[in-house]
């Protein structure tokens, strides 16, 4: 396991999404605010580039 | 999950149903997000109320598209409301887990599966999240325990991957007792191997490392080396497979871990340089190359290579490259180069906002400052 965490921690994931799915990008004040106002939940990939 | 489930068709449907945020831990701007929602696993996918602002349901790794299907509508399922006590249970353990009180999510996990009717669709997760908590908390005996218990339940379907991976790893801390961690080196072996279960590449790579480690916490190098080289060829395959430079290069911190294992660290460097020029504002490439090159000796080259991923890195991976520039500077012999380098991951270190910054790194930079 800690060496599957290491790999998570090397993954390489560079590549936005295309736009099958809006993605907000890194702002959750924005995201929290619209899912209020479509009242829908808010779906956080926490990712990081490596 | 960004190069190979994000951009699937599939997916279309459920985009007006949530909104989507996508939030780069290493990047300063999140960092009160990170305050409120730590994240120590990569990726963790949230679904967020935000009535109450408060997790609704958290699951730590990557998922296929089904696996991500069943993950927003049992999200969806929370945030209008649980009926049942095993529904209660799920999504009191999952703000737990977010708390990072790992062992009091274990024990709402353990409840929610105790509570759970027959055919409750969100068992498969539970059982993940229970013996990951587990892990976590560092229960290991209890967690290789659990795992063996519940594996006849997600037998056959994409949990029992991490279940048997999670079970297996705790075994592995206590290989002596010997009978369960057969049976769940057995059970990890037949996931990977079961074509029923269409794992996705990097399930399939964990279950090798994992299998790998437990033949190595059995002192059984042979056994060890021959699925190293197993894993090694599975990997090359997979990034045959790949449609695109970014599904090629998810493979490459994995292909540089097996190819370190065996011991031939050249293996790397044809891929990376590709993936380099492929994917040229990404600071990974050259930032491997230069752990391949340190491990081969060749510092100037790595010292090159470590310079070109720092020109590109931000956040708290840059000082992981610093460090890894300060010990080639040290096998070199320069000493004062080496130092200079630590100083500057100590400052930039410091520099980071509150829920980047990390004391417990500031102070081994410190530590490793002292001893040069």
């Amino acid at each position: 396991m800690r060496k599957l965490l290491l790999i998570l921690l090397l993954t390489a994931v560079p590549v936005l999404a295309k736009e099958v799915l809006p993605f907000i990008d890194n702002d959750y004040s924005k995201a929290l605010a619209e899912a209020k106002r479509k009242n829908v939940p808010v779906f956080v990939d926490a990712w990081a580039p490596w | 999950m960004r190069a190979f489930v994000f951009t699937d068709k599939a997916l279309e449907r459920y985009a007006g149903q949530f909104v989507w945020l996508a939030v780069d831990t290493e990047n300063s701007t999140n960092s009160g997000f990170l305050k409120k929602y730590p994240i120590s696993v990569w990726p963790t996918l949230l679904i967020i109320d935000p009535k109450k602002e408060a997790v609704a349901l958290r699951y730590a790794g990557g998922a296929t598209v089904p696996q991500l299907e069943k993950l927003l509508s049992d999200g969806q399922r929370v945030v209008r409301g649980t009926k049942s006590k095993a529904d209660e249970e799920i999504a009191r353990a999952d703000r737990l887990a977010n708390e990072g009180k790992h062992a009091e999510a274990a024990k709402a996990y353990d409840e929610a599966i105790a509570a759970a009717p027959k055919n409750w669709s969100r068992l498969g997760r539970a059982a993940e999240s229970l013996t990951f908590a587990l892990f976590q908390s560092k229960d290991y005996e209890r967690c290789a325990t659990k795992a063996l218990e519940l594996y006849p339940r997600v037998k056959g379907t994409y949990s029992a991957s991490n279940v048997t991976a999670n079970g297996l790893s705790c075994a592995s801390e206590k290989p002596e007792n010997r009978a369960t961690f057969d049976a769940l080196e057995k059970a990890a072996r037949e996931t990977l191997d079961n074509p029923k279960i269409p794992l996705s590449g990097d399930d399939k790579s964990g279950l090798y490392e994992t299998l790998i480690s437990a033949r190595e916490a059995v002192k059984d190098e042979a056994g060890a080396h021959k699925l190293r080289e197993e894993w090694a060829a599975f990997l090359e395959g997979e990034a045959k497979k790949a449609k695109t430079p970014e599904q090629r290069a998810v493979f490459d911190s994995h292909r540089v871990t097996a190819y370190m294992a065996l011991k031939q660290p050249e293996r790397a460097i044809p891929m990376l340089e590709q993936s380099e020029r492929d994917l040229p504002n990404d600071y990974n490439p050259p930032a491997r190359l230069g752990v391949i090159y340190r491990t081969m000796g060749k510092y100037d080259e790595a010292l090159a290579a470590y310079d070109r991923a720092l020109a590109k890195a931000y956040g708290p991976r840059k000082i992981g490259i610093l460090r890894g520039k300060a010990d080639t500077y040290a096998q070199k012999g320069d000493k004062e180069a080496a130092k200079k380098t630590i100083e500057e991951a100590i400052r930039f270190a410091e520099s980071l906002p509150e829920g980047q910054r990390s004391e417990s790194t500031i102070a081994s930079l410190k530590k490793k400052l002292e001893t040069m």
